[in-house]
């Protein structure tokens, strides 16, 4: 997808901060924001919504949790019964260990594994610098200009409020 | 800030509650040493245990937040300070039993030694003499401890010198040591010899896990209390779910350990071990045994998974409360089945010992609020801490 951004360049955290909740209040898209260090509240500023990938490590806990006992249940229990000290074939106290840490090794290995399907990082892939500076003291707003109702005069005002240092539109899909 | 520094004064109301809870419990108790000496001491045993545990896992909180150098619980400390007041009081009680009533412990006395014959080093290190007094220095190393930590944290309150700070750092780090080594042998000596001819080699840390749980259990049920009032202010969100994430993970380990000591048990199978399990699994103790389980583990893991729910006051107060009545249950299960049948009993003595507990509990935290600011004013952390993002 072609996009047309702009994107804006500020001096400190209190402006990004300012700046971020303002544009999203007043109805621009946020495509993203990037600081040289992690920035507390920016997420809310952004107006992002909560990251499902939770629930990913949840279910892939669950399911390699479950597929696990089963499969215990059905080797040393049904397939191949085994006598271990005279216990019980099926004995689920003997399977907890390994069931928990396939649990963990599931839900680890899948969410990692999602994370970097849906952030779309893979091995070879070129970073992308919005701005010089931003790994270092730069941080940088990048809004979307939507449709014709976009008004960049009002958007420069707005991001002067804030002591904007430069506005500069890109174009292209080099941003994700 | 100011509103921090007043004096913390609960309402008249809370007080009267907490003070009927003590008297209740202590009369129940009373009419126990006089109609069932046996159980009643052996409840009251378990109750002054609890306390000393809930006053050990103050001062393990704090100590350790020092040695962390953690900054998010400076606003909090005031909570875990005055839980300490717990450790005195409840190591009056056990010393008491230990004093007055030794004949609860199996050990105690000629006919056990002649009984069983020569039983080496158990026989010395279950002395009466040696066990007293090894219970009186563990108790007094302790309250040293407490003693030396919330002197330099109150006095850092006007002075705010970071000294203070550092002092206390190498102080808690020296308490983690000495606690670990101290209540390892603390819990085998006073739970762990009820069955004399019992071990367990995770007994200890079994014992810490459930010290801890509980003690976070009753912080965040403080913190959630203070919150609707003195401390709205002060303490976030922010704080209130860092601590029920704290009680989630030492749930966990708690299972964790708890399960440990079943499960190499019931694996090797030796005689000597599995009697332990077998009392406690038997005809109607099983349900017993699987409700500690579900009530320390199972439900709170499962209610504080969702962050929501750990910024959530009445949900955290609701796991707070599910995981003390595990904590009760768990406690019931180590300490009385060796002295009931096939079947559990709860009597008036049990009542009054969890009862006591309870408003004995609430009357020393409360009296060690109102020692000192709500607020830990003068620490050099404390923006940080006021500030705090989880």
């Amino acid at each position: 997808m072609n996009r047309r951004m702009i994107v804006a360049s500020f001096s400190t955290e209190e402006d990004i901060l300012g700046v971020t909740q303002a544009a999203h209040a007043d109805g621009l898209k946020v495509v993203d924001v990037y600081t040289p260090y992690a920035v507390h509240g920016l997420d809310t500023a952004m107006g992002m919504k909560r990251s499902r990938l939770a629930w990913v490590c949840f279910a892939a806990g669950m399911v390699g949790a479950i597929l696990k006992l089963w499969f215990e249940f059905w080797t040393a229990g049904v397939d191949w019964p085994v006598n271990v000290g005279g216990k019980p074939w099926n004995s689920l106290p003997a399977y907890v260990p390994v069931t928990f840490e396939v649990m963990v090794l599931s839900a680890g290995l899948v969410t990692v594994f999602v994370f970097l399907v849906i952030s779309k990082l893979k091995p070879g892939k070129s970073p992308v610098l919005l701005a010089e500076g931003i790994t270092n003291d730069t941080f940088v707003l990048a809004i979307e200009e939507e449709d014709a109702t976009f008004d960049p005069v009002r958007v420069r005002k707005l991001f002067e409020r804030f002591n904007v240092r430069s506005i500069s539109e890109r174009y292209g899909e080099e941003v994700s | 800030m100011k509103a921090e520094t007043i004096p913390f004064s609960p309402s008249a109301r809370v007080l009267r509650r907490f003070q009927g809870l003590a008297l209740a419990g202590l009369l129940a108790l009373g009419a126990g040493f006089y109609f069932a000496p046996q159980r009643a001491w052996l409840d009251f045993l378990m109750a002054s245990y609890a306390l000393v545990c809930l006053g050990l896992a103050g001062l393990f909180f704090v100590a350790l937040h020092y040695a962390t150098g953690a900054g998010w619980s400076v606003a909090i400390r005031r909570v875990p300070e005055a839980m300490t007041a717990a450790l005195p009081v409840g190591a009056a009680g056990v010393l008491a039993v230990f004093l007055v009533r030794p004949g609860i412990y199996s050990w105690y006395g000629e006919h056990f030694s002649t009984a069983e014959g020569y039983m080496g080093f158990k026989q010395t290190w279950l002395s009466h003499p040696f066990f007293v007094g090894r219970a009186v220095f563990y108790i007094a190393l302790w309250m040293i401890f407490r003693a030396v930590l919330l002197r330099t944290s109150r006095g850092q309150d006007s002075t705010g010198a970071f000294a203070a700070t550092q002092k206390n750092t190498a102080v808690g780090t020296a308490f983690l040591v000495v606690f670990g080594l101290s209540f390892w042998l603390a819990s085998y000596d006073w739970v762990m010899s009820l069955e004399p001819h019992w071990y367990s080699t995770i007994f200890g840390v079994y014992n810490f896990a459930g010290l801890f749980e509980s003690g976070l259990a009753v912080m965040a049920l403080l913190v959630v209390w203070l919150r609707r009032d003195a401390l709205r202010e002060t303490v976030s969100r922010e704080h209130l779910q860092d601590l029920s994430t704290l009680l989630f993970a030492f749930a966990t380990f708690w299972m964790y350990i708890w399960f440990s000591q079943y499960m190499l048990i019931w694996y090797a199978n030796l005689p000597e071990e599995t009697l332990y399990f077998i009392k406690r699994t038997e005809g109607p103790w099983l349900v017993l045994f699987a409700m500690t389980a579900l009530l320390n583990w199972i439900i709170p893991f499962f209610l504080l998974l969702p962050r929501g729910n750990k910024r959530n006051s009445r949900v955290v107060a609701w796991a707070a409360v599910i995981v003390l009545t595990g904590r009760a249950l768990d406690l019931y299960m180590m300490f009385l089945p060796p002295v009931m049948g096939a079947n559990p009993e709860f009597h008036l003595w049990e009542a009054g010992a969890f009862l006591g507990l309870i408003g004995v509990f609430g009357l020393t935290v409360i009296r060690g609020l109102r020692q000192a600011p709500l607020v830990p004013v003068g620490d050099p952390y404390l923006p940080e801490s006021l500030h705090y993002h989880a």
